[in-house]
């Protein structure tokens, strides 16, 4: 880590005083601090100053209060000052957070903690404060108000309204965000905690949302047009996630125009993964995983009455890209030509059992051209419509003439 | 010039798969640069091919003319596949069961479908045969085989158009001394087959 930012701050806040401080001198101390002792960087920061105050016997050098500024204008790694609007409560995991949420002015929100250390009083949902000398930092892009013991926190009035800005699902950054769209697919939930997960859609792009289990939270009903205020924007590998705990949802009158979110893509099919064909499903209400061979659920074990499903997984590949595909039973008994019902048949009357199913997909599909629609989740479409695409002798003068005729 | 993993990304889905090129039996043949990016073992062999592109799998139709099973403790499979520009030689070993299974259940003449990596081998005469490793190799009717040399004939002039503008396109040319005018020929003739 360098320290040298922060020790060229703490020299000049010193110089500001009327005192010479060595910086190279404050950032080592700023390391020993930080590296040896494990203390959080504000922290250091803050211990440092305070004994230069010491050394120098200076009033108000103690804690770098920071500039007042806008929520909007906070960058990662400085003390701020702050007035802001609780505008939401999360419930906290961790026993070092003493509460969590989310503040907003009216140029913009930020997510804000408050660790248990902090002494600090409990902070009222919908009430304003002035926050000094808070530290702001950044966790995978999206920044946070930290209010440590010596953030000085007042509660203030005020009556302006605040009224968050709407933004496209498609502008939105790693941090807080405010969107109309309407919830146009309700998914499984992945994990226990997991109260409701789906896809939104607006004008300009499609999001994931997610809402964890907490008492109070209601599901949002598919087809509805909300307004999301004051949602968490999460950023995983390159995909963003709406977490709406921290959300004010408000169900809108009427419709509104969503894009549909389904691409096109023509290619050859280069390769069918195993665990294509006829498959086994884990019977255990909300599981539905793949079984092993011995009907072996990973979670749940032994599962001998399970169910069976159909699928295709794969490469598409049109020689510059190649895309993962995942084709759905009915549009697999469609390409391939061959129903569930014709598949289990199979399975069952041959010594290869579902092997054989697999063997005649790839027979049937394999190296040919197709051209799949569908939604792309996590870099792997999901088909919706797909069919083989022939040859067009038509196809033919045009490249003719690319190739420049005769020579 | 290793590609960077996605930002925040340690997950197998941020590997990115090698795409299957489109080339023509008469341009493989003359590939000899063959190369290794990067220094570990694993890390991907390319084929430049010379129209300028590195090439770590290919995807290929044609018809399969001739088999020969070969080896006794290790069983192998090699085949030549004609497009209209040449041939294609193909092989499959006990590392590619599936294929070699593939290949032993097609009776030739058959168009096949072919996924695999090519390979290019010094003969005892000092010559170079590009060969093809076989990861599937599927029977497909002859629509399929029309519609790849379509497929082939537009990847081919697409890496010409470009040749010279590309790491890749500047070594072919330098390399190979690649004259666009000999290879828009050989996509002439192959679409020529296609009409008659």
């Amino acid at each position: 880590m360098d320290y040298s930012d922060t020790a060229t701050r703490i020299s000049l806040n010193v110089k500001a005083k009327g005192h010479e401080a060595d910086p190279v001198k404050i950032a080592g101390k700023l390391r020993r601090l930080v590296e040896e002792f494990g203390v959080p960087p504000g922290e250091a920061e803050r211990t440092v100053l305070n004994e230069l105050a010491r050394e120098f016997s200076l009033n108000g050098l103690g804690t770098p209060g920071g500039e007042e500024k806008g929520l909007n204008a906070l960058l990662p790694g400085e003390w701020a000052t702050v007035e802001a609007k609780v505008v939401s409560l999360t419930s906290s995991p961790s026993p070092a957070i003493a509460q969590s949420g989310i503040l907003a002015d009216s140029t913009g929100a930020v997510r804000f903690v408050v660790w248990a250390k902090a002494n600090a009083p409990l902070l009222e949902d919908g009430k304003w404060y002035r926050f000094e000398s808070a530290v702001v930092d950044e966790y995978r892009g999206s920044l946070n108000l930290k209010i440590h013991s010596g953030t000085v926190i007042r509660g203030i009035s005020r009556d302006t309204v605040l009224i968050p800005a709407i933004t496209p699902i498609a502008d939105l950054t790693p941090g807080i965000g405010s969107v109309k769209a309407k919830v146009i697919q309700e998914w499984d939930v992945t994990h226990d905690r997991m109260h409701q997960s789906g896809l939104l859609a607006d004008q300009s792009g499609t999001v994931k949302f997610v809402i964890w289990k907490e008492e109070g939270k209601e599901r949002l009903v598919p087809g509805t047009v909300y307004s999301l205020y004051y949602a968490m924007v999460d950023e995983f590998s390159g995909r963003y996630s709406l977490n709406l705990n921290s959300a004010t949802v408000v169900p809108e009158e009427g419709d509104i125009a969503v894009i549909s979110g389904d691409t096109s893509f023509a290619g050859a099919l280069v390769h069918i993964a195993p665990g294509s064909g006829l498959i086994k499903r884990c019977p255990v209400e909300g599981c539905n995983r793949v079984l092993s061979r011995q009907n072996y659920c990973p979670v749940h074990e032994i599962q001998p009455g399970f169910l069976y499903d159909l699928r295709i997984k794969g490469w598409l590949d049109d020689g510059k890209v190649t895309k993962d595909i995942l084709i759905q039973r009915e549009v697999a008994e469609q390409l391939v030509g061959m129903s569930m019902d014709q598949a289990k048949e199979l399975a069952e009357n041959n010594p290869l059992g579902t092997d054989e199913v697999f063997l005649r997909f790839r027979e049937r599909i394999l190296g040919r051209y197709l051209v799949c629609t569908g939604r792309e989740i996590d870099s792997r479409m999901l088909v919706k419509s797909c069919e083989v695409l022939r040859f067009n002798p038509e196809e033919i003068a045009a490249l003719l003439n690319r190739a420049g005729g005769s020579p | 010039m290793m590609a960077s993993p996605a930002k925040g990304g340690f997950f197998r889905r941020d590997f990115e798969r090698e795409p299957a090129r489109r080339v023509f039996a008469g341009e493989l043949r003359e590939s000899r640069i063959h190369f290794r990016e990067g220094d570990d073992e694993k890390s991907p062999t390319y084929v430049l091919l010379p129209t300028g592109e590195r090439c770590n799998r290919v995807f290929l139709v044609g018809t399969l003319t001739e088999k020969k099973k070969q080896g006794d403790q290790n069983l192998f499979y090699r085949a030549r596949v004609i497009d209209p520009s040449g041939t294609f030689f193909i092989m499959a070993g006990s590392y590619q069961p599936e294929a070699m299974q593939q290949i032993a259940r097609i009776e030739p003449p058959a168009f096949v479908a072919v996924v695999g990596k090519p390979n290019v081998y010094e003969t005892p005469d000092g010559a170079a045969l590009v060969s093809v490793r076989c990861e599937s190799v599927t029977a497909v009717d002859k629509d399929t085989r029309d519609r790849w040399v379509l497929d082939c004939a537009k990847a081919t002039l697409d890496r010409i158009d470009s040749l010279g503008t590309t790491p890749d396109g500047q070594r072919a040319v330098q390399e190979y001394q690649t004259d666009p005018a000999l290879f828009r020929k050989l996509v002439y003739e192959a679409l020529s087959q296609l009409s008659l």
